[in-house]
């Protein structure tokens, strides 16, 4: 760690997330969990898979089209990124996940880090077969030590494949939490993301993304809801490697108490990416006067008929909103939620599968509750 | 009050005329007119005609008198309101008995729609004299929700599209909110619906607006229709209609009257704003006021309306000075 040193502000990539400030201490690697626990989140009917400390733990029973195994090395490719060379350089051991035909159950993987503050470093890789279809949700949780995390994923679609994949980090407040996720899509394949940061006092989840086959397309959307004393950071790096691919990157921020939340986009067409239709948005919310939304959308297209875009707007509570809703009887802080959740709806809605989505709504009204 | 040695005020009391106020805690009561006798320099003073309110002459306690001496809905006095250094509303005086329909006209930027925002609760305006009464409880004490648990309820000129709340959810947030604060049990999903299709029913709303997000996309008529659909399930006792007829077409007037004609009755009031006569056609107030300058200039009957479309508001200009 100390011969490549930890970024600081003067990295482009880390310039609103400075590790060597923000990450004073790092915990012995852990050790093998002692007691079992229970998931983060619950989702009735899902496949669980339970991480402890880094490593299975146990699992339900695997529906049909799952298998579950495991393979030596690092999962992400290589790049320039010092959570990617750590993980690559602490995770021995990696799970692997092959999904095949349309798999019914929600696949739960759920990482739980127990005991005295350690630092966790697990990979995981996910190959979806050609045509198959499923839902993967990663919940991140544990005791309130100073933890550190550091998880990374690589998932691979086939043709045709289509993913949703939704990472939760309900992580408790003295945690620090990072995460990458790698993805490689081919032709026709279709992907859905979801980043939800309601915990850790200081986050950071990274979105690779690269489209090798046309046809293909993702929604890459994220919720990053920071509260007093919490640093969140979203980042996220799309590359439109082949023609007549499509991505919508949907972010909402949303900031209260003295914190700070990181949104940084990049989309990159390559120069025979060609008819690439690619749309960014970040939207932030700022409910206190201390609260800090930084927003950094890069396009860099090299080829020459394309459509992309990007939008970034902040501001907060609409006055004359909360006027019309309390005019009709709602009380100020019913429609304060009522906004914020109406804000919220546009990433939450696109999950299919009432159990799923309503576990999802429950973590943003825990957050919202948590005034 | 000294010029009425010789009323009973026992009498008064019972007509309604006057009211003892032992509002402020620790104060002590005081008696005084329900209206305030107007300035001697203020020719606004025809209300008092209309409503049969003049408090210097004698009355005699007959049924007949008694009846029309029920507690208004609706009672301001002397309401004075800024926004930032400007004084808009300059001492307004408007008393609204039960089950009766106000007009209020006036010309752009007379003052017409800060009194609605006022008395909604809108937080921009300064109230620097005067007082409203709600069923006889201080208005402006309670915040714009409170208002609305207590009867108020206004239909926006404008009305705000909220993005990502359907429309549904707001309704039923709305009413419930409402029950809650009145101590009254939730309705149920079946109850709720069955309210929302009868009244939809009337105004030519079908479920497929309401699953849309509160007014986002609504066309102008959709959103009045919105706001009228709100009234009906609300069951407000004081509507404030501000230019409900601005962006209807003939079709879409003739529909939003006929449901706020259905909502006339004798335990709910309104207050219409408008600058054209042409709403009035539809929803025949009982009384119409002139607005200028900030107050009530000049009151009368429906055919007031009609001499101002006839005339314009050049008459009473100099009325408000």
């Amino acid at each position: 760690m100390t011969v490549a040193g930890l970024p600081t502000r003067r990295v482009e990539s880390y310039h609103y997330t400075d590790l060597k400030t923000l990450l004073r201490v790092v915990p012995p690697l852990a050790k093998a969990a002692s007691q079992a626990s229970a998931p983060a989140l619950r989702v009735a009917g899902a496949f669980q898979l339970m991480i402890a400390n880094g490593a299975i733990q146990s699992s339900t029973a695997a529906p049909a089209g799952v298998i579950v195994g495991h393979a030596k090395g690092s999962v992400l490719s290589k790049r320039d990124d010092v959570l990617v060379h750590l993980n690559g350089a602490f995770a021995k051991d990696c799970l692997t996940l092959t999904l095949e035909g349309n798999v019914d159950p929600v696949i739960q993987i759920d990482h739980c880090t127990e005991g005295d503050a350690a630092h966790v470093v697990d990979s995981l890789k996910i190959f979806v077969a050609d045509n198959a279809s499923a839902v993967i949700l990663e919940t991140f949780s544990g005791s309130d030590t100073a933890h550190i995390g550091n998880h990374a994923s690589y998932l691979a679609l086939g043709k045709n494949a289509i993913v949703t994949h939704i990472m939760v980090n309900l992580s408790a407040k003295a945690t620090t939490h990072f995460a990458t996720n790698e993805y490689a899509l081919v032709a026709g394949a279709k992907l859905r993301t979801l980043t939800i940061h309601a915990g850790a006092a200081l986050s950071r989840s990274q979105v690779f993304a690269r489209f090798a086959g046309e046809g293909a397309h993702a929604d890459f959307t994220g919720l990053n809801l920071v509260e007093d004393g919490q640093h969140n950071d979203i980042t996220i790096d799309i590359r439109h490697g082949a023609a007549h691919t499509t991505s919508q990157e949907m972010y909402k921020q949303i900031a209260r108490g003295r914190s700070k939340a990181v949104f940084q986009g990049k989309i990159v067409v390559e120069r025979d990416a060609q008819k690439v239709d690619a749309k960014m948005m970040m939207q932030g919310l700022m409910l206190s006067d201390q609260a800090e939304i930084f927003s950094k959308p890069e396009l860099e297209i090299y080829a020459d008929d394309v459509v992309c875009g990007h939008g970034s707007t902040c501001g907060k509570l609409d006055e004359d909103s909360i006027f019309y809703l309390m005019s009709r009887g709602i009380s100020k802080v019913e429609a304060e939620i009522m906004l914020v959740r109406g804000f919220i709806a546009e990433v939450l809605d696109p999950i299919e599968g009432e159990a799923l989505n309503e576990a999802l709504n429950s973590v943003v009204d825990g957050w919202l509750q948590g005034v | 009050m000294s010029s009425l040695p010789e009323i009973n005020v026992i009498e008064l009391l019972e007509l309604g005329v006057v009211r003892i106020h032992n509002r402020k805690p620790g104060g002590s009561a005081s008696i005084e007119l329900k209206r305030p006798p107007p300035p001697a320099s203020n020719s606004g003073s025809r209300l008092d005609v209309i409503e049969g309110r003049a408090p210097d002459k004698p009355m005699a306690a007959t049924p007949e008198r008694a009846d029309k001496m029920t507690a208004p809905i609706l009672e301001i006095r002397n309401l004075h309101a800024r926004i930032e250094e400007r004084e808009i509303l300059k001492g307004v005086n408007l008393i609204i008995p039960p089950g009766k329909v106000h007009a209020i006209m006036g010309r752009n930027g007379s003052g017409k729609s800060t009194l609605s925002y006022v008395l909604a609760g809108k937080e921009d305006y300064e109230i620097t004299e005067g007082e409203v009464l709600l069923n006889g409880q201080n208005l402006l004490e309670m915040d714009p929700s409170e208002r609305a648990a207590a009867g108020l309820f206004q239909a926006f000129q404008y009305p705000i599209e909220i993005p990502g709340v359907a429309t549904m959810t707001f309704l039923k947030a709305a009413m419930n909110a409402q029950r809650k604060a009145r101590g009254e049990v939730e309705m149920s999903t079946p109850d709720f619906m069955r309210a929302v299709k009868i009244a939809g029913t009337d105004l030519q709303i079908d479920t497929g607006m309401l699953k849309r997000p509160l007014n986002v996309g609504f066309s102008g008529g959709e959103k009045k229709r919105a706001e009228v659909l709100q009234m009906a399930l609300l069951q407000p006792k004081m509507c404030i209609l501000d230019e409900t007829d601005s962006g209807l077409d003939i079709d879409a007037l003739q529909v939003v009257s006929k449901s706020i004609n259905a909502l006339r009755s004798v335990g709910r009031s309104m207050l219409m704003i408008t600058h054209y006569q042409r709403l009035l056609n539809h929803i025949v107030p009982d009384v119409v006021h002139v607005f200028s300058d900030g107050k009530i200039v000049e009151s009368g009957d429906k055919d007031l309306a009609l001499q101002l479309e006839a005339k314009g508001y050049a008459d009473f200009d100099g009325a408000a000075a």
